[in-house]
């Protein structure tokens, strides 16, 4: 029988060895894609990544079990990327305000592009449809991103989002919310 | 009709909200078109996001768990000396490029110079107005705070003037 997270992670805190390892392998592939959906950065969402799983590793013997492996993980996970967001800004607009500029160009190509047609025969094909929505995403805040991509890529409820995002629920509710409306008027709703 | 229950409705869809809440908004989707609309958009945009391939660019998972090693390894090893000051490099190159530029302008003053020494003077000025933004570091750095706009909706609102 496969060994849960929470028995994993008791086994990083006492040095087992392998359990670190096989804690990575398990959550390598959602620790990027989330670190990737607030971050935007391949480079630094592998970094944010990195971090937060040395973290874990330090402070595995903290975990005490009451909330999933997951939501703990994952709470980790978000700190670094928004820690490393925070140090990183003020930086990279001094020393790398090109980037800031076509990220704005960026979002203005979307804000310019027309609501979708309601004709269905004008409607645009799957990809280009995905691939508008991702772009759209990228437009709202680092914290609507996260709080999207774990209900919809990570399927956690609203609840768990709190926790991962250490603010209340009303407070993903709205953010929630914020973002749909932003998402609505970009991309519009009905297919 | 009672107010839109705006922040409810995305709960509502994904079956988070108690039974009596959700007979409320239930009530209110009845008499609301508005509201009707937004779920039904809401529903389209939240089932796209969940079957949306994914966008992330794609890793090797193999380097990614031996860069990661190799990372635990170094930071369980004690801290070598002078390893602080491959912390700050952006920092030192900065401070170093200051002092150049100070330096720069001390010893040749902007009096006196060759045309090319007051092209490069010119130079100088620009360069000295951008490390001015240097200088104002802490606001710079502090301007993620405004980052998510939400924040300034809830800042309190000026109050008002009162004209003497």
């Amino acid at each position: 029988m496969e060994q849960s997270d929470e028995a994993l992670c008791r086994d990083v805190a006492n040095r087992e060895p392998g359990a670190f390892d096989l804690l990575v392998e398990r959550y390598q592939e959602r620790a990027y894609r989330i670190a990737w959906s607030i971050v935007r950065d391949r480079e630094e969402a592998k970094d944010c990544a990195q971090e937060a799983f040395i973290r874990l590793h330090e402070g595995a013997g903290s975990f005490a079990g009451q909330a999933k492996f997951s939501t703990w993980f994952y709470r980790i996970l978000v700190n670094c990327c928004l820690d490393n967001r925070r140090r990183g800004r003020g930086w990279r607009r001094l020393l790398v305000w090109r980037d800031a500029e076509d990220e704005e160009s960026a979002g203005d190509l979307i804000e310019r592009q027309p609501a979708p047609p309601d004709d269905p025969g004008e409607r645009m094909d799957e990809d280009q449809q995905m691939s508008r929505i991702w772009k759209a995403v990228e437009t709202l805040s680092p914290q609507q991103r996260a709080a999207v991509t774990l209900q919809y890529r990570e399927g956690l409820a609203t609840k768990e989002i709190a926790s991962v995002l250490n603010t209340s629920e009303a407070t993903v509710r709205v953010h929630l919310h914020r973002a749909f409306a932003a998402l609505r008027r970009r991309v519009g709703g009905t297919r | 009709m009672t107010a839109h229950p705006t922040d409810r409705l995305l709960p509502y869809l994904h079956g988070e909200l108690a039974a009596a809440e959700r007979a409320a908004i239930d009530t209110h989707l009845a008499a609301c078109a508005e509201c009707r609309d937004t779920v039904r958009d809401f529903a389209a945009l939240a089932e796209r996001l969940a079957r949306a391939p994914e966008p992330a660019p794609p890793l090797h998972w193999g380097a990614f768990r031996a860069q990661l090693r190799d990372k635990l390894e170094r930071r369980q090893r004690p801290a070598a000396a002078g390893r602080r000051w491959s912390l700050w490099p952006v920092p030192a190159t900065l401070a170093a490029g200051l002092a150049a530029v100070l330096l720069y302008l001390g010893v040749l003053g902007p009096g006196g110079l060759t045309p090319v020494g007051k092209q490069a003077t010119l130079e100088g000025q620009v360069l000295d107005g951008r490390l001015d933004v240097v200088s104002q570091l802490d606001l710079v750095q502090n301007l993620d705070l405004f980052e998510d706009f939400d924040d300034i909706d809830r800042l309190d609102p000026p109050a008002p003037r009162h004209e003497s």
